[in-house]
């Protein structure tokens, strides 16, 4: 199964992303212009899922462009140092995502640990607060160290694994950026599998 | 008239000989009653040669030979070509073959050109070129009859000889849209005529008659979106595009002959052995790697082999074609269409020259440092770039910070002036005290963004890595600075990316900030928070696409691709992703010249696009792996020959490229001075 998720927001994304896929840190990253990828293959139950996740641009000047990725994405990581000014614009942001992806999208908040303290305005239980009020999930990772990192991805796959299995996406449909391949999980949608012969062995 | 036509081929060997040997059938309209009794009723035949042969390889046992014919029908001159029947000379020419190469009751509104070889050695041959831009592969006369030929077809249609050339016969009709389908190879001096028009033939057995209908509207199908960009009449007295319109033909012509040996090789494999026997070809690709093998049927080859980066690309284009093959007839002609020619023929431009040297370039300088043609100094760096160590005073002109016409004293004078402006402009936030600071949020809120981004910005290089590196904080200064000299439009993502190379370049701060300044007079609109600047290039995009690329234009609208996103990232910052470091500055010194267009940089998106379209086709690409495979090319894309692509497109487009591109698109300057960057910042 493949899984696009979709991260935005907030400066650091591409070494939280290098941090999963790659293991590494890389504090020296040039900054993402259009939309970057990284991929990585992750097993929930037992099943293999492709998790591709699409880095765009941080910069709200891109939006009327990036708008146009959230549709192919069944989640959503959002970024933020947690920093007064940044932490302002989640709620913007998320609107804009709501509107344009599709109404089922996971979408996970990450706050940056990397920033220090001192430097941060917005505490982990107003971040939490916030992701409640939105209906986010909520975690606090750090590239860095790489703490949380793989939870962070793992648990909004998971998310969306599980909405899935209750039947509430049609993995028929590709918009909602779920490719199930052969011998994929058992869905509301089954007897899909095998049913169709596309390239890349995936019965869209 | 008449007679004097033929008093004209008096001096034709060929001629001469023909008429000796008697070997030739040659009717007039006045004297072919005899042949014409075989033909169906109202058409004739005004001209008939035997042994005009083909050479579909090398080999001389593969040749087919055939008898030439024109025939008149009303008001309309068909050429037939037909292969004998049970010569085979050679086991592997199967019928199949022969019936490829067949040339059906091809009416002359449909052909643009013959042009006439006179090898030193060996036979004379014509290349026939239909106004589509295809060819039929070289005609050899073994009987001679050239300018017979020629002579006929003078006689029945409006013929004229090329002033570029002499051997280049041109058969023109410009109320004919399909005939300016290919704007590149309009010529100059020709007239208008009006022959007649191919209603319906009753030439040779009906149901070739069909499919060779058939196929031709399907060519017109194919071609329709081209032809309809083709209103407004060109007046170009200009080269480059006459230059190369004799080169387009020959590499049209030697384009053709590659698709038809590929074709009918696979073909020939495919109907044996299944479509399987293609698979088996991406290893066997020498047959159409090597243009060499036809160089003596052309004098002229491109001066390099066009790249087959990717074997499976090839195979996919042939699958197409076999296809489409398949769809229509054996065969046809008109099958062997533009797929082959993304690969081969778009490698027709001039060969990328040396960059040009401290030499070289003073002798575009007067005594006192004046540019003295412009025009020809940027048409030298179009085709070559400038070395390395000249950027830093050729920039300057480029960018358009100094006047080509101005003195080394003046622009010695300007830097000075200039110098001073920016230190005043640096000074306004500069004096910015940390207590105003606190008060003014968006001062805050810029320099906040542009610090982030200016330690993530081409780290990797040397120049700009390690610890407090000072030519990064050059890069923060510089745009800080730019961000008050034009506060409407603040800083943007990317402009670091653009700032880089200038600064790499010129090294002192205020120049590398009056040349970044000029850059973006041209390309600010790029960052309006609206992006209209980009939805305009990116819209002008689709419309190359579609006039260069009719198939992969629709593939794009089938897919829900016709935003062109994909091709974000090359508009915004000039492709500076996408090639090293001393590649983009060779590629934006030559889109900075607007020699061919100011618009290049499209025609390079066009040209990259049209460079993997068949991988993008073949694979069926959907538009997040059409943007993943895109982003991904990153690294893989071979400048030269994209620019030589870009090159021959813009000519080829000519005026309907022009047309595709809206007033005011970057980097043209805005069309109104009036507010062009009415924005807000944004922090995340």
């Amino acid at each position: 199964m493949d899984l696009n998720l979709f991260f935005v927001a907030g400066v650091g994304k591409s070494c939280l992303l290098l941090q999963f896929t790659d293991k590494r840190f890389q504090p020296v990253h040039d900054l993402t212009i259009g939309v970057e990828f990284g991929a990585r293959m992750i097993t929930i139950d037992n099943k293999p899922i492709k998790l591709q996740i699409w880095d765009t641009a941080g910069q709200e000047s891109f939006r009327s462009i990036t708008r146009s990725y959230y549709r192919g994405a069944a989640g959503a990581l959002l970024h933020s140092s947690f920093r007064r000014e940044t932490f302002n614009h989640l709620a913007s942001w998320l609107e804009d995502a709501r509107q344009h992806a599709n109404a089922n999208m996971t979408i996970m908040l990450i706050g940056n640990k990397c920033d220090l303290a001192h430097r941060r305005a917005v505490s982990t239980e107003e971040g939490e607060q916030f992701a409640k009020e939105h209906g986010l999930i909520f975690m606090e990772a750090s590239a860095k160290t790489a703490q949380n990192v793989e939870e962070a991805f793992i648990k909004t796959a998971g998310t969306i694994y599980k909405k899935i299995q209750d039947g509430v996406f049609d993995v028929s449909n590709e918009s909602y950026g779920i490719k199930v391949g052969y011998g994929g999980i058992p869905g509301p949608s089954g007897g899909r599998d095998g049913t169709s012969s596309q390239a890349g062995g995936c019965c869209s | 008239m008449h007679e004097t036509e033929i008093h004209d081929l008096s001096d034709d060997a060929d001629y001469a000989a023909s008429q000796q040997q008697g070997s030739a059938s040659i009717m007039r309209s006045d004297s072919g009653r005899q042949s014409s009794s075989s033909e169906p009723d109202g058409a004739e035949v005004v001209y008939s040669k035997d042994n005009v042969t083909i050479h579909p390889t090398q080999f001389a046992s593969e040749r087919i030979s055939g008898r030439l014919k024109l025939i008149k029908q009303g008001s309309s001159l068909f050429m037939t070509w037909i292969p004998y029947k049970g010569q085979s000379s050679n086991a592997r020419l199967s019928e199949k073959d022969r019936n490829l190469y067949t040339i059906r009751a091809v009416p002359f509104t449909e052909v643009r050109s013959v042009r006439r070889h006179t090898p030193a050695l060996g036979w004379q041959y014509i290349i026939v070129v239909l106004s589509s831009g295809l060819a039929f592969p070289p005609l050899y006369f073994y009987n001679g009859g050239v300018k017979e030929f020629l002579a006929t077809i003078k006689q029945h249609v409006f013929l004229v000889r090329s002033a570029e050339d002499a051997n280049v016969f041109l058969i023109n009709d410009f109320e004919n849209p399909l005939q300016r389908t290919l704007s590149s190879l309009e010529l100059p001096r020709a007239v208008s005529v009006g022959s007649g028009h191919s209603t319906s033939i009753s030439v040779g057995e009906s149901p070739l008659v069909e499919t060779q209908e058939r196929s031709n509207r399907n060519v017109r199908d194919g071609r329709l979106s081209v032809s309809e960009y083709s209103g407004r009449p060109r007046q170009k007295s200009q080269d480059p595009a006459r230059d190369l319109s004799i080169h387009v033909l020959e590499k049209f012509s030697l384009v053709t002959k590659f698709a038809r040996e590929t074709t009918s090789q696979i073909f020939g494999e495919a109907h044996t052995n299944g479509f399987g026997a293609i698979e088996k070809r991406r290893y066997n690709q020498s047959s159409i790697d090597q243009p060499q093998k036809v160089s003596n049927s052309v004098e002229k080859v491109p001066d390099e082999a066009p790249i087959a980066s990717d074997p499976l690309e090839k195979i996919s284009c042939m699958k197409h074609n076999l296809g489409e093959e398949a769809a229509t007839d054996v065969g046809n002609f008109e099958l062997i269409n533009c797929e082959e020619f993304d690969k081969l023929a778009l490698v027709w431009g001039k060969p990328r020259q040396p960059a040009l040297g401290p030499e070289e370039w003073v002798t575009f300088l007067d005594s006192e440092g004046r540019i003295t043609d412009s025009k020809a100094l940027r048409k030298r760096i179009f085709y070559g770039g400038v070395e390395h160590i000249l950027r830093k005073e050729v920039w300057a002109f480029l960018l358009g910070y100094h006047a080509y016409d101005s003195t080394y004293a003046e622009r010695e004078y300007f830097r000075s002036l200039k110098k001073s402006e920016y230190e005043t402009i640096k000074n306004q936030w500069q004096s910015i005290s940390p207590e105003q600071a606190k008060r003014f949020t968006k001062f805050r809120e810029r320099k906040g963004l542009i610090d982030k981004d200016v330690v993530r910005t081409d780290r990797s290089l040397s120049f700009y890595d390690g610890d407090d590196n000072p030519n990064v904080n050059l890069l923060r200064d510089i745009l800080l600075t730019y961000s008050f000299y034009n506060f409407d439009l603040g800083y943007c993502q990317g402009m670091s990316d653009l700032l880089s190379p200038i600064l790499f370049v010129m090294g002192d701060e205020s120049e590398s900030f009056w040349c970044f300044v000029s850059l973006m007079e041209r390309l600010g609109p790029n960052f309006n928070r609206d992006q209209n600047g980009m939805h305009t290039q990116l819209f002008a995009i689709s419309k190359l696409v579609e006039l260069l690329d009719s198939p992969l234009h629709n593939y794009f609208k089938q897919h829900d691709c016709l935003n062109y996103f994909f091709c974000f990232r090359w508009v915004l910052i000039q492709f500076k992703r996408e090639f090293e470091y001393e590649k983009t500055m060779r590629l934006w010194e030559v889109l900075w010249t607007h020699y061919l267009s100011e618009h290049l940089h499209l025609y390079v998106c066009v040209a990259i696009l049209k460079r993997y379209r068949n991988k993008i086709m073949g694979e069926q690409m959907d538009f997040d792996t059409l943007l993943k495979f895109i982003n991904e090319l990153s690294g893989q894309i071979e400048l030269d020959a994209v620019l030589r692509d870009a090159e021959a497109l813009c000519i080829c487009a000519g005026e309907n490229g022009a047309a595709c591109i809206p007033p005011g698109t970057p980097p043209s300057l805005p069309i109104d001075n009036g507010l062009w960057y009415p924005q807000q910042d944004d922090v995340l």
